[in-house]
């Protein structure tokens, strides 16, 4: 992804040197999970892989989110789908009527959860003016994934001879007064560089060398298994929970990834699958000297939500924004980079851990050991929304209102009161507002495809269109 | 239905452009609840009526309200503004308009200013400020509403209005009043706070009358009369990074078109402000009196009129910073009594609106809880603190030091958040991002480039792009910016047309 984005935008005089290091990654990019938000197509389209070509070279299928099986108060599930910002009627945000009228639920309005429950998908339309007229045009989707897959489409997009790519076994790796001075694999020559890119994931070859601080503790061990299958499964990612840990069933292209993430000291059952372990947190500069890490290498959170995917996006996002300027300093860059890659790793790190705040879960070792003390923010964040429905949020963080929004209703957070402003309506009147926006949701998902006829049309016509 | 811990009755002491916009809004967003509100003002007591300049997002509040607004412009002898023109900030000499709007299109996510950058490193000599329509729109006196055609140039934009503030208090109270805001001619003498929580029970006035209520909104001005002569608040005086101290005001005769935005002119110990509105021009002079005498500063006003005077000038003191807690207990200040800075991007109104905005987004019950307090006073804090290094950018990025004032900016320590913005915009063009915040990139980029700050090197991204392929393009910006202008109308024709004149259609002019 760091490669094909680097290509794709850099100009031709930037020699991109990718040094391949001989080792499956497969096991290690278990932790993207399998599951990204709505950002990944336009972050794919900057990388240059357009959506035909990802569903064409890859196993991946469209996604409304994932369904958190028996993990609400009650034992109650939900599908935490992508959503745009819900309607704002009369200055008052939508959820706050329902509060007011004591309607529990926010599914019915959300079209990705309804269609989801049904197994149903197709685009939602993008037209100028279409949000707010249609269901499905308020709708977002993401994908689900399977990372070695994800990485070939990236890998075709690279233009022929734009990149040098090298391939071997990591043999030394220079450092000297808080730079990385070179490279080597076996058999080889030193390569340099005026900056480095560390993909090489947890391990962190070369930023680890600068900067060895790791900031977290829990360790986790993930496994996964594929499951051939002949028909495409619903656009939702069903994630359970058990005492040691939790599984993800997500359906792909041809197949359904069974993810299990449990202790990492827990004995492993992998069945032939794969496996890794790791351990959640980031490392206290991501961008060190002339060396900045990339993903895993910086950073990992728990494959609980699209959080990974997200983070690696944003991570490659941000270095083209601070791509250095000069090979004298890179001060200004470090800085803000590191500055960023903090607080989305924060507020990753907070959506994953409010999702813990639900009596389902068991009281066995892993979720006591998940759940941490919530900081200050998140703490603040889960007070206003219990005590009156409102949303605090942060600058520029990864998950939006509405997907917190979701996930309160969804775990069955009640807030103590509504906002008062909804009280000037008529409450018959809103009643037959929701009652009719809830028909609307539940018509429009009714008439949409199945996931899996949907996918094979669709595919049908990519292979047949030559203007794909 | 009510409950027994809702808020039943609301007290907004002070008149003036922030008492009636608390009293407006909260007429119109909480009508059909239970609420009584008040306001209690005193004729004695004038208000700082000098705020005249506004900020597009004053559009929200009106049409929120439910405000027409040609109705609201007849009413308040207003103009439209594109933005504001800075003039001897950067060098004596030199000017340049922060408008309301980008500069250019965005192309592969990389802003064109960046582009810019390159043509200009490239011998290019075009300025940045022809990429943008409104600043060419404003400098021509043009003026059009913005398209809905999200592909057209004219959709780049916003506006806002130049007003009388006294005339829009005076339009708010009527409407208020129509609405049920009952108002009482009065000064407060005394406050009276429950003896065990310290909460603002009643008012009394001078004349004995008690005004008693479940919330005070605090619109007194600089005293703050419930926010800190009662409930001590406290202030964070920034006068250290903003000194400016003083400001006269005075009104002179409308002369020659009227402009579609504001001057601010650089001084040698503050700046003067020009608004232009239809029954006439609205000027003043911010300064620092540890740089400058008031009968200096008030001989310097004078000197750069360009027209007569129509009344005596009018002085006025303030401290620069904000009330340390904004709302505590029962009381919320908005306006002057929650803090003050110098209205050189036209703040003050917008830091009224976003402080009923924030009320009303955390309306409290009677239980005046402490996070929703806290939450309010931190969204407020956080305007206040990116408003105030906004401003402070003016004053530092610049190449003067022909007074004791420019010299003292130069030497000056900046807060963190401003100097490594700065640092970050000087090595490579990069604007550090925020979301919740009044000045986004488009407003960094003017004042930086404005004001020759223009970055050592760009982002690397835009040399994909060839010399030529660049120069072509931009030439069909600023072409399509040109041809947009030419179709735009003439400002004060446009304030005839869409109803919007007061004066202008009787005059004629």
């Amino acid at each position: 992804m760091t490669v094909a984005t680097l290509a794709r935008q850099l100009p031709d005089t930037v020699r991109i040197t990718l040094a391949e290091i001989d080792r499956d990654h497969r096991c290690a990019d278990l932790f993207y999970g399998t599951v990204s938000g709505p950002g990944s197509y336009a972050f794919n389209l900057a990388a240059g892989v357009t959506e035909p070509a990802l569903v064409l070279g890859s196993s991946a299928a469209f996604s409304w989110g994932s369904k958190y099986v028996h993990w609400a108060e009650g034992g109650r599930s939900w599908i935490q789908c992508f959503n745009l910002t819900l309607p704002v009627i009369d200055g008052v945000l939508m959820h706050q009527y329902l509060v007011q009228q004591g309607m529990t639920r926010l599914d019915p309005f959300l079209l990705g959860a309804v269609a989801g429950s049904r197994g149903t998908f197709a685009h939602p339309p993008r037209s100028p003016g279409a949000a707010g007229q249609q269901p499905l045009a308020r709708a977002e989707y993401g994908y689900h994934f399977d990372p070695a897959s994800h990485a070939r489409c990236f890998a075709a997009a690279v233009p022929p001879r734009r990149i040098h790519h090298l391939k071997g076994a990591l043999s030394r790796v220079g450092v000297c007064d808080g730079v990385i001075t070179g490279i080597a694999l076996d058999g080889a020559d030193m390569v340099t560089a005026d900056l480095y890119l560390d993909c090489s994931g947890p391990s962190a070859e070369l930023l680890s060398r600068l900067d060895p601080a790791w900031l977290g503790g829990r360790a986790l061990q993930i496994s996964a298994d594929d499951v051939a299958e002949a028909r495409l499964g619903p656009p939702v990612r069903s994630v359970s929970f058990h005492d040691q840990g939790w599984a993800a069933q997500t359906p792909l292209r041809g197949s359904t990834r069974s993810l299990t993430v449990s202790d990492a000291t827990a004995s492993c059952n992998a069945r032939g699958g794969l496996s890794a372990s790791a351990t959640l947190g980031r490392r206290r500069r991501a961008w060190a000297g002339n060396c900045v890490g990339i993903g895993h290498a910086a950073g990992i959170v728990e494959p609980l939500t699209p959080a990974p995917m997200m983070l690696l996006e944003r991570d490659i996002e941000r270095l083209m924004t601070l791509i250095p300027v000069s090979t004298a300093s890179m001060t200004v860059e470090e800085r803000e980079y590191n500055r960023r890659h903090g607080e989305d790793h924060h507020h990753a790190m907070r959506f994953t851990r409010a999702l813990l705040e639900t009596s389902a879960l068991p009281d066995s070792d892993f979720w006591r050991a998940a759940r941490d003390t919530p900081d200050a923010e998140l703490e603040h964040k889960l007070a206003m929304f219990a005590e009156r429905g409102l949303l605090v949020s942060y600058d520029l963080e990864p998950f939006h209102p509405e997907d917190w929004l979701i996930m309160h209703f969804g775990i069955g957070r009640r807030p103590r009161r509504h906002d008062r402003l909804a009280d000037r309506a008529d409450a018959k009147r809103v009643r037959r507002y929701l009652d009719d926006a809830a028909q609307q949701v539940a018509n429009a998902a009714a008439a949409l495809p199945s996931n899996h006829v949907y996918m094979t049309q669709l595919e049908r016509y990519l292979r047949q269109d030559p203007r794909k | 239905m009510a409950e027994q811990s809702d808020i039943s009755s609301i007290c907004i002491v002070g008149g003036g452009t922030a008492g009636w916009m608390a009293a407006a809004a909260l007429a119109a967003k909480l009508a059909g609840l239970p609420i009584a509100i008040t306001l209690v003002e005193s004729d004695e007591i004038g208000t700082v009526g000098v705020g005249e300049a506004t900020l597009p997002h004053i559009r929200a509040f009106n049409v929120a309200l439910g405000i027409d607004e040609a109705e609201m412009m007849r009413a308040t002898e207003a103009t439209y503004k594109l933005g504001i023109e800075f003039c001897d900030w950067g060098r004596r000499g030199d000017r340049y308009i922060h408008p309301f709007g980008d500069f250019g299109p965005t192309t592969n996510d990389v802003p064109f200013y960046q582009y810019w950058l390159k043509l200009r490193q490239s011998g290019d000599r075009s300025r940045i400020d022809e990429y943008s329509y409104p600043v060419i729109a404003a400098e021509q006196g043009r003026f059009r509403r913005p398209s809905g055609d999200l592909d057209a140039v004219e959709s780049t934009f916003g506006y806002a209005y130049q007003f009388d503030a006294g005339l829009y208090a005076k339009f708010l109270r009527g409407f208020a009043e129509k609405r049920g805001v009952s108002r009482i001619e009065g000064k407060v003498v005394r406050v009276v706070q429950d003896g065990e929580t310290g909460f603002v029970r009643d008012v009394v006035l001078t004349n004995g009358t008690t005004l008693s209520a479940d919330l005070f909104i605090d619109c007194s001005g600089f005293r703050g009369l419930l926010i800190e002569t009662a409930l001590q608040s406290g202030y964070d005086d920034w006068s250290a990074w903003l000194p400016c101290n003083r400001a006269i005001a005075v009104p002179t005769q409308s002369n020659g078109a009227l402009r579609p935005f504001t001057r601010a002119t650089a001084r040698t110990a503050g700046w003067q402000w020009r608004i232009p509105l239809q029954h006439r021009v609205g000027n003043g002079h911010v300064y620092c009196s540890s740089f400058i005498s008031d009968d200096e500063a008030h001989d310097q006003l004078v000197a750069g009129l360009d027209a007569p005077m129509q009344a005596e000038p009018r002085r006025l003191s303030f401290t620069t910073g904000r009330r340390r807690e904004f709302w505590k207990k029962n009381v919320v200040a908005i306006g002057l009594a929650g803090g003050f800075l110098e209205p050189l991007e036209s703040t003050s109104i917008n830091l009224i609106q976003d402080g009923i905005t924030e009320l009303l987004a955390v309306f409290p019950d009677k239980g005046f809880a402490a996070r929703d307090i806290a939450e309010y006073n931190r969204r407020i804090g956080l305007h206040y603190e990116r408003i105030r290094d906004f401003l402070l950018l003016h004053y530092v990025a610049t190449q003067r030091d022909d007074s004791e004032m420019w010299r003292h900016f130069r030497n000056l320590r900046l807060p963190d958040s401003l100097s490594e913005r700065i640092e970050a915009w000087r090595t490579r063009g990069h604007l550090i991002q925020y979301e919740f915040g009044l000045f986004l990139s488009p407003s960094w980029v003017a004042v930086f480039l404005g004001q020759n700050l223009v970055p050592d090197r760009h982002d690397p991204r835009v040399e994909s792009m060839s010399v030529d392929a660049l120069t072509a393009r931009a030439m069909d910006v600023r072409a399509r910016v040109d041809a947009a202008v030419r179709r735009t109308p003439e400002h004060t024709a446009f304030i005839r047309e869409s109803g919007g004149a007061a004066r202008l259609a009787v005059a004629g002019a």
